[in-house]
C-alpha cells in the first residue's frame, strides 16, 4: 500500500475563509448603524438577514471542515463527512472520468482550490461523485495527478508517485513544474474577437433587467429616487412614446451587452485548451477565469467524438459551441465539463475539433461535405408545416365561432403562420446531412441549433432504425447509432430507407449483416 | 432479474425452442415489403406470444378508461356544456374503442425478435416501427421483468441493456419459459465476454 493512506483533513485555511466571510457579512450591518442615525426597518432588515445568513453559513462550513476526512490509496479515494448524518463514500480510481478544480475569489486569496471528481454516472442527478472544498493548491495538483493516472499508474507508475505521497501537505513550490512535461500542447487560446458571439441576444436583455432592478432597489434602500432621476434626464413627453421606447431600448440593450461582456471576460480570462500527457495517457485540460478560476481535466481515453452546434439566430455570425462526446461526463449543467471552447466562430471550432481528434485538415469530419438527404425529407417537413398551420386555422375558426368577442375572420391570422413555418421547414431540411469520414460517423440536423456530431465508429454499440407510417410512404427512415458517450444516441434523421441499412453497415460493419434481406435469401 | 445460477450447464447458443403457434405464425407472416420504400431488413425469426395481444388489450383499456371516464364525468356535471360535450364524448369513445380494437393486433403483427450468438434484435411499435440491434459483446445487463398483468397471463419482458442510455433492446410479451431461457442464454454469453462494453 502507499505511504499516505492515512486520513487527511481539508485545508485549515477553509476556517480563515469562513471567519473572514462571517466578518464581511456583518460589515453591512455595522456600516448601516455607523452611517445612518436612525435606520428604518426597510434598510435594517435586509442587512440583518444578510448578516445572520452569512454567520450561519460560515459556522456550518466550519463544522463541515471539522467533520470531513478523506484519504487516497492506490485503488480508491474515500471521504467521510456530515455532522448529524455521517456520509461515507468510496470511489475506485479507475472509475474516475474527470477532475476539475475551481476557485472563487476567496479561495484564490487563501491559496486553496475546490476539487470536484466525476465518475460519470449518467442520469445520476445532483452533485459530483466527490467534492473536496477545499484543499491547498499543491494538494489539488497532487490529487489531480493521482486520480487521473488511472489503473496503469497504480501498476507501473508507483515510483513516480511515491515522492508526492511522502509530502502530501506542503511540497516545495517547484513541484508544480514537474507536472507540466514537455508533452503539453496548447490547442486553443481565447481571442477577444469572440466577444461579439457572446454578448448579443436574449440573455443580454435579462442581464440588463437584473442590473437595473438591482440598481433601483439599492438606490431605493438608501432613499434615492432612481425613477425620478431618470425621468428628469430628458423631456420624455416631448419625444413621444416611440422615440422614448427606442432610446430606452438602446440604453437597456447597451447596458446588457456591457454586462455580458464583463461576465464573459471574467469567466474566460486566459482561457486555454491543452492536451496534457499523464502517466497513463493524456487529458484535455481547460483553464479559465479572472476572479473565479476553473480547471477541468477530461480523460482522453473516454473521448469518443466532438459535437459542434450552431444556434439559428447567430448563424449569420458563424457562431458555434463545441463539446466533446465522452463517456462519463455530465451534459446537463450550467458549466458542463464537455465544453472545450467558449462560444466562438465556427471556423475555429472546426480547426480545434480536428486538433482534439488528432486528424489532418483533409480528414476533418467537420469540413468534409456531408451527403444531403432526399427531397422527400423536405416534403415531410413542409407537410408538418402545413399541418401545423391548418390546425391553428381550425382552432381559430372554432374560437371565432364560439367566442362572440372575436371577429369571424380571426382565422386569417392563422394563415400568417404559413410562411415562417415553411421557412423553418426549409432551414431544417438544409441542416440535414450524414456521412462517414475516416474513422468517424458524422450526422447533422437541427432547426434552432444545427448540430454536427462526429462519433468514432468503434464507439457505436448498437443501432435503432425508426420508420413511422408517413416515413414509410415517403421512403425515409431515421437511423440512430447508440453509444455509451454523450447523449447516448446520434441520429441521421430521414435518410433514404433503401440506403439506411447499407450506411449503418459501412459505419459499423457486421451488426446488421445477419438480418439483411439478402442474407435471408442466401439462406433460403 | 436474470435467473442464471452459476451451476447451470452451458447450452449451445441457438434460438429457444419455438412454440407451435410461433412456427405457425411465422409461416403466415407477410413477406417484407420490397422496393425503395422497404428498409432492407428481413423479418426477424420469432413473434411474441399470442397472449401478448391480451396484455396489450388490457393495457389499452387501462389507458383509455380514465380518459373516457373524465369526459363522461365532465358531461354529467356541466349541464351548460351539453351541446358540444355530447359529440366530444362520442368521439372519445369511438377513438378509445378503435384504439383498443386495432392497436394490439397491429402490435402483434409488427413485434418480432431474434437472438444470434453475436447480437440481439427486436422490432416494435405500431405507428412508428423501430428496429433495435445490440451486439452481445456490448450487453451490460439482462433483466426479466414481469408486471402484474403479465404474471396473470404467464408472460415476461426481457430487457437487454447496453452502456448507452438509449440502447436497450426490449423483448416484450414473451412466454415466461422462453423469456427465462433467452435471458439465461444471453447472460451466459455475456459472462464469457470481457471488457467494460463501452
Amino acid at each position: 500500500m502507499t505511504t499516505d493512506s492515512q486520513w487527511r483533513r481539508l485545508d485549515p485555511r477553509v476556517i480563515w475563509i469562513d471567519g473572514l466571510y462571517a466578518a464581511l457579512s456583518l460589515a453591512p450591518t455595522g456600516l448601516t448603524l455607523l452611517l445612518l442615525d436612525e435606520p428604518g426597518a426597510a434598510v435594517l432588515l435586509p442587512v440583518l438577514v444578510a448578516a445572520a445568513v452569512g454567520v450561519f453559513d460560515a459556522a456550518r462550513d466550519g463544522l463541515r471542515w471539522w467533520k470531513t476526512r478523506y484519504r487516497l490509496t492506490d485503488e480508491r479515494v474515500e471521504i467521510r463527512t456530515g455532522l448529524l448524518v455521517r456520509k461515507e463514500r468510496s470511489l475506485p480510481i479507475d472509475r474516475i472520468r474527470s477532475v476539475s478544480t475551481t476557485a472563487r475569489l476567496r479561495h484564490r486569496l487563501a491559496g486553496v482550490r475546490v476539487v470536484n471528481v466525476g465518475t460519470g454516472q449518467p442520469g445520476a442527478a445532483g452533485s459530483e461523485a466527490l467534492h473536496l472544498d477545499a484543499v491547498s493548491r499543491a494538494t489539488a495538483e497532487e490529487l489531480r495527478r493521482r486520480l487521473l493516472a488511472g489503473t496503469s499508474a497504480a501498476i507501473g507508475g508507483g515510483a513516480e508517485l511515491a515522492p508526492v505521497g511522502d509530502e502530501p501537505r506542503d511540497p516545495d513550490p517547484t513541484s508544480d513544474a514537474a507536472d507540466e512535461p514537455a508533452g503539453d500542447r496548447i490547442l486553443a487560446r481565447i481571442r477577444w474577437s469572440w466577444l461579439p458571439h457572446n454578448v448579443l441576444g436574449f440573455w443580454s436583455l435579462v442581464t440588463a433587467a437584473g442590473l437595473l432592478w438591482g440598481g433601483y432597489a439599492t438606490a431605493g434602500a438608501f432613499g434615492v429616487d432612481a425613477a425620478g432621476f431618470v425621468g428628469g434626464l430628458l423631456d420624455w413627453r416631448a419625444l413621444g412614446p416611440w422615440w422614448s421606447a427606442v432610446i430606452v431600448g438602446l440604453l437597456v440593450g447597451t447596458l446588457g451587452v456591457l454586462g455580458m461582456a464583463v461576465a464573459f471576460v471574467a469567466e474566460n480570462w486566459e482561457f486555454r485548451l491543452a492536451r496534457v500527457r499523464t502517466a497513463s495517457g493524456s487529458v484535455l485540460r481547460t483553464t479559465q477565469g479572472l476572479l473565479n478560476t476553473r480547471e477541468v481535466n477530461r480523460d482522453e481515453h473516454r473521448v469518443r467524438g466532438i459535437e459542434i452546434s450552431e444556434p439559428l439566430f447567430w448563424r449569420w455570425m458563424g457562431t458555434a459551441d463545441t463539446n466533446v462526446v465522452s463517456t462519463g461526463l455530465r451534459i446537463w449543467s450550467m458549466h458542463p465539463a464537455t465544453t472545450i471552447l467558449p462560444r466562438g466562430p465556427v471556423r475555429v471550432a472546426r480547426t480545434v475539433a480536428a486538433e482534439v481528434l488528432e486528424l489532418d485538415e483533409a480528414q476533418n469530419p467537420f469540413r468534409v461535405p456531408l451527403r444531403p438527404h432526399p427531397p422527400a425529407a423536405l416534403r415531410r417537413r413542409i407537410g408538418w408545416a402545413v399541418l401545423t398551420t391548418t390546425a391553428c386555422v381550425v382552432v381559430l375558426l372554432w374560437l371565432g365561432a364560439v367566442l362572440p368577442a372575436l371577429s369571424d375572420w380571426i382565422w386569417l391570422a392563422g394563415l400568417g403562420l404559413l410562411p415562417p413555418a415553411v421557412l423553418a421547414a426549409v432551414i431544417a431540411y438544409r441542416s440535414l446531412g450524414h456521412g462517414i469520414v475516416g474513422d468517424y460517423l458524422v450526422v447533422r440536423s437541427g432547426l434552432l441549433s444545427r448540430t454536427t456530431t462526429a462519433v468514432a465508429r468503434p464507439a457505436v454499440i448498437g443501432w435503432r432504425v425508426r420508420q413511422s407510417v408517413l416515413q414509410r410512404r415517403l421512403g425515409l427512415a431515421t437511423l440512430a447509432a447508440t453509444t455509451a458517450a454523450g447523449h447516448g444516441w446520434y441520429a441521421a434523421v430521414d435518410v433514404p430507407a433503401a440506403t439506411a441499412v447499407a450506411f449503418a453497415e459501412s459505419a459499423a460493419p457486421g451488426l446488421l449483416t445477419p438480418i439483411l434481406v439478402e442474407s435471408c435469401e442466401h439462406a433460403a | 432479474m436474470n435467473r442464471l445460477s452459476p451451476g447451470v450447464e452451458p447450452a449451445p447458443v441457438q434460438p429457444p425452442p419455438a412454440r407451435p403457434e410461433q412456427v405457425e405464425a411465422r409461416s403466415v407472416a407477410p413477406a417484407p415489403a420490397e422496393g425503395a420504400r422497404s428498409i432492407g431488413l428481413r423479418s426477424l425469426r420469432h413473434r411474441v406470444d399470442r397472449r401478448a395481444v391480451w396484455w396489450w388489450t388490457i393495457r389499452a383499456v387501462l389507458a383509455m378508461a380514465p380518459l373516457v371516464a373524465a369526459v363522461a364525468t365532465g358531461r354529467a356535471v356541466l349541464d351548460a356544456a351539453r351541446p358540444w360535450s355530447t359529440p366530444l364524448l362520442v368521439a372519445v369513445v369511438a377513438i378509445a374503442i378503435a384504439y383498443v380494437a386495432v392497436v394490439p393486433p397491429l402490435r402483434y403483427a409488427v413485434h418480432r425478435w431474434e437472438t444470434t450468438p453475436e447480437a440481439v434484435y427486436a422490432v416494435s411499435g405500431w405507428f412508428v416501427r423501430e428496429w433495435r440491434a445490440a451486439p452481445v459483446s456490448r450487453i451490460q445487463t439482462v433483466d426479466t421483468v414481469r408486471g402484474p398483468v403479465q404474471r396473470l397471463l404467464g408472460l415476461a419482458t426481457v430487457t437487454v441493456t447496453t452502456a448507452s442510455a438509449h440502447g436497450p433492446v426490449v423483448l416484450v410479451g414473451l412466454d415466461l419459459e422462453v423469456a427465462d431461457e433467452t435471458a439465461r442464454r444471453l447472460t451466459e454469453i455475456v459472462q464469457r465476454t470481457r471488457g467494460d462494453a463501452t
